[in-house]
């Protein structure tokens, strides 16, 4: 029950946003269920890509790459998807983030290169990549490539969004993956004493691979969602979506020198976020006060989980 | 272990193991047996090779040439798994432990138990209890409890627990017992014992030398590197053990400068602080007060309190009969007392600039009193410093990184002179410095001391402090035992009042 007491922050942080957008949001607008549900849908990619980077920063790295990555697999996806069909395209898509990931992992466990340097480099490659495609013009999507487009919009039942269970399907794997097995556990170890891991005999090269190709495979798949709800593969798409996701990862108070964090936490962060982002949004405040304001709580998120962790 | 109800005379044999660490020999041809259900001890100064030798056997370095063999067989140890595979348990110094993870999750780092390929929390919880109950560890407490908060004496219990939860054919202890109460090494003990009369082989070492003569059926002497030679417990020679540790003292000789003790310099009284327990003594002016003790005896810590880095908790210190309030580095450097620490490239370099940067690096208020640096004034200074402490270096453009230890260790003292401080703190002053470079540092003492300079010399190399001091303070467990006139003591009573085992706990 240590992580409900470490959740409960976040909690009350979320209560009180939508408390506050409720009364400062004019007409009752905030608090109905068509908005939450838009909400939460415009959630799901963010949290997708934080689920990822959770992993990468509790080991003690960072991906700087996975906006790019967003629109690298979802011209990729697009461009297959003409010649080899959906299915195609779909494989194709993720599978040029899942390679990007594998290479910044191995960069990162074959080399003694910081990855803050090695996914600035690859998130240039990967965003050059994606400018190469159809001129840096978007790419839309068929009208009648039925399953990717419902892959961003479609709605069951009529209400609840598909991006929302794929980013609940997601965050119950890796949920899984990091807290229910000793994959997940080494990682554990390998961000709070790299040495011991070591020591203990843990192969970090292998796991470091893998963190860095599973983080990439969640901004793929991102990616795809994101082009889906546009209509169009935009080679431009995802530009400081990395800066989100990290956001909603410390928010969620993940240790960003690694060892300590939980997937929980990165999915309430992610929501923080995403109710600032559209309440600020419907309150009318101007777009230059929503950059300050998001900064703010980023800061003071930190701040406080820093301080809670001292004592 | 039911294979070893008929053990093989030698359970591991060491052969010629060389190493080499980038030129510099760590190594050098040393053989060592190990018998089944025996506990081996390993004796050795600082830098002898011990941690070396045992990291070969845990697979974290590989040797440059010999032979390795377990209970006949010739073996590789490549690697930390293949080590954990032949059943060679190694518990490190350093703690190496996870702290962000509880006792039960270190315990079972790397073997987790799993149902259906998912981590098994509840199983993991009971088999942690289960082995605290079955070693009689009731000290791990709750096995839930993150390893970050407990003491330094509990981690090390999981550590040895950790090495413990395996089948384990070869157990070995790297300093267990620096950490603990005499009640918890007691038990300790008790466990070793058990370990033994099932056949494990153990390698125990240790600086505590009747602590040792207690456990061990067997010891081994390591000395440069090298295995100098191996007794019998039962005709223990402690004389004998002595001069194989200290040994170089017979070859080498250090000159002492003249003694002319001035006025008190530097005067403590009743210092606490972490890892200080009550510390009392005066310094003189123009004399090298030693301070001989072994890693771990909290002399760095004295050193740090003195230099300003860590703050005292009581106690008084008075610089040349003024009381002085040493509360951060500049406080200490105001007061004229100038650190050469242990740890030179970490805490007394920076390694990724030039001889001249650091040489002028505290002096910036000299040559860069306001907005424009006063260049010239700077290189007069480095240059200075440069010949007076006869630094080989081709220039003072020169990156630090490519001179010698010794010549990087006489840029570290050679900073501080452009105003000479009064008192000068030296900690392990010759640590990784070679032959040549030593006697040039230790003629640099000698001068400074006859510039009426006071110098305090910690040092775990017992010949070079016993023969360089005036004054000499045994030091042990952040105290000081005894102090006296350096002509007071032989090297034999001075190492067997350091390693004795703490009546205290």
């Amino acid at each position: 029950m240590k992580h409900l007491r470490s959740l409960l922050p976040l909690l009350v942080a979320i209560a009180a946003l939508l408390c506050i957008f409720t009364w400062w949001v004019p007409q009752g607008r905030f608090l109905t269920p068509a908005n939450l549900m838009d909400l939460a849908q415009q959630i799901s990619v963010n949290a997708i890509l934080a689920f990822g980077l959770t992993l990468v920063i509790l080991i003690g790295g960072i991906d700087l790459s996975v906006g790019a990555m967003v629109a690298l697999a979802g011209v990729v996806c697009v461009s297959v998807l003409n010649l080899a069909g959906p299915l195609g395209g779909l494989t194709a898509g993720l599978a040029a983030a899942l390679l990007l990931g594998l290479i910044n992992g191995c960069c990162a466990a074959r080399t003694r290169m910081p990855p803050f340097i090695i996914t600035l480099a690859t998130m240039l490659i990967a965003r050059g990549m994606a400018l190469g495609f159809n001129e840096s013009r978007p790419l839309p999507i068929a009208e009648d490539q039925t399953w990717l487009l419902a892959l961003g919009n479609s709605r069951l039942g009529g209400w609840l969004p598909l991006p929302v269970i794929v980013m609940l399907w997601v965050f119950a794997i890796s949920t899984v993956l990091l807290h229910r097995t000793r994959f997940g556990q080494h990682l554990y170890a390998i961000g709070g004493n790299r040495e011991a891991a070591r020591f203990t005999g843990i192969a970090i090269a292998r796991h470091e691979v893998a963190v860095y190709a599973i983080c990439g495979l969640c901004a793929g798949l991102a990616g795809l969602i994101h082009a889906s709800q546009l209509y169009s593969a935009e080679p431009a798409a995802g530009q400081g979506f990395e800066l989100n996701a990290i956001a909603a990862v410390v928010v969620g108070g993940t240790s960003f020198s690694g060892g300590i964090g939980a997937l929980p936490g990165t999915l309430l962060g992610a929501i923080i976020i995403g109710i600032l982002d559209k309440g600020l949004n419907q309150a009318g405040v101007h777009f230059s006060l929503q950059y300050i304001v998001k900064g703010l709580v980023i800061l003071g998120a930190v701040y406080l989980d820093v301080r809670r962790r001292k004592e | 272990m039911s294979d070893t109800r008929q053990p093989p005379k030698n359970l591991l044999e060491l052969r010629g193991i060389h190493k080499c660490f980038g030129g510099v020999i760590a190594l050098a041809d040393v053989s060592l047996d190990l018998r089944a259900g025996e506990i081996h001890a390993l004796l050795g100064e600082n830098g002898a090779g011990k941690s070396t030798l045992i990291n070969i056997l845990g697979g974290i370095h590989r040797p440059d040439a010999g032979i390795i063999r377990m209970a006949g067989r010739d073996v590789r140890i490549g690697s930390v798994a293949e080590a954990d595979q032949l059943g060679i348990r190694l518990i490190h110094q350093e703690l190496a432990l996870a702290p962000n993870l509880s006792i039960a999750e270190n315990l079972f780092l790397g073997r987790e138990p799993t149902r259906f390929g998912l981590l098994d929390r509840r199983k993991l919880v009971a088999d942690a209890q289960r082995l605290r109950d079955e070693l009689g560890l009731p000290e791990l407490g709750d096995v839930q409890a993150r390893v970050g908060g407990l003491n330094v004496a509990r981690r090390q219990i999981v550590e040895i627990a950790r090495a413990l939860a395996q089948q384990v054919r070869i157990l070995i202890l790297d300093e267990p017992t620096a950490s603990l109460s005499e009640a918890e090494s007691e038990a300790l003990f008790e466990k070793l014992r058990q370990l033994r009369s099932q056949g494990v082989g153990i390698i125990y070492i240790s600086h505590r030398l009747e602590e040792i003569s207690r456990l061990a059926d067997r010891i081994t002497v390591l000395r440069d590197g090298r295995s100098i030679g191996t007794q019998n417990a039962a005709d223990l020679d402690m004389r004998q053990l002595i001069t194989w540790m200290v040994g170089r003292e017979l070859k080498e000789h250090y000159p002492r400068p003249p003694h002319q003790p001035g006025e008190v310099a530097l005067s403590v009284r009743g210092l606490h602080a972490p890892g200080v327990h009550g510390v009392s003594f005066d310094l003189h002016c123009g004399e090298v007060l030693g301070l001989a003790g072994l890693v771990g005896a909290g002399r760095s810590e004295l050193a740090r309190v003195l230099a300003g880095v860590v703050a005292a908790k009581s106690g008084e210190i008075a610089v040349a009969g003024h009381p002085v309030k040493l509360d951060c580095p500049a406080a200490a450097r105001a007061a004229g007392i100038a650190l050469v620490p242990e740890d030179r490239k970490r805490d007394g370099l920076v390694m990724t600039q030039t001889v001249g940067f650091n040489l002028a690096l505290p002096w910036t208020r000299l040559w860069a009193p306001g907005w424009m640096p006063d260049f010239p004034r700077r290189d007069a200074i480095v240059g200075r410093a440069m010949t007076d402490f006869s630094i080989k270096a081709s220039g003072p453009d020169v990156a630090i990184g490519t001179l010698s230890g010794g010549n990087q260790q006489k840029v570290v003292v050679g900073k501080w002179m452009e105003k000479p401080p009064r008192i000068l703190i030296l900690d392990e002053p010759t640590r990784g410095v070679d032959v040549g470079a030593r006697e040039e540092i230790f003629e640099l003492i000698g001068r400074l001391v006859t510039r009426r300079m006071a110098v305090l010399l910690i040092s775990s190399d017992l010949p070079e402090v016993m023969n360089l001091s005036h004054r000499l303070a045994l030091y042990r467990d952040g105290q000081i035992l005894r102090l006296g006139q350096a002509d007071e003591f032989t090297p034999e009573q001075v190492m067997s009042e350091l390693t004795r085992q703490p009546k205290i706990s």
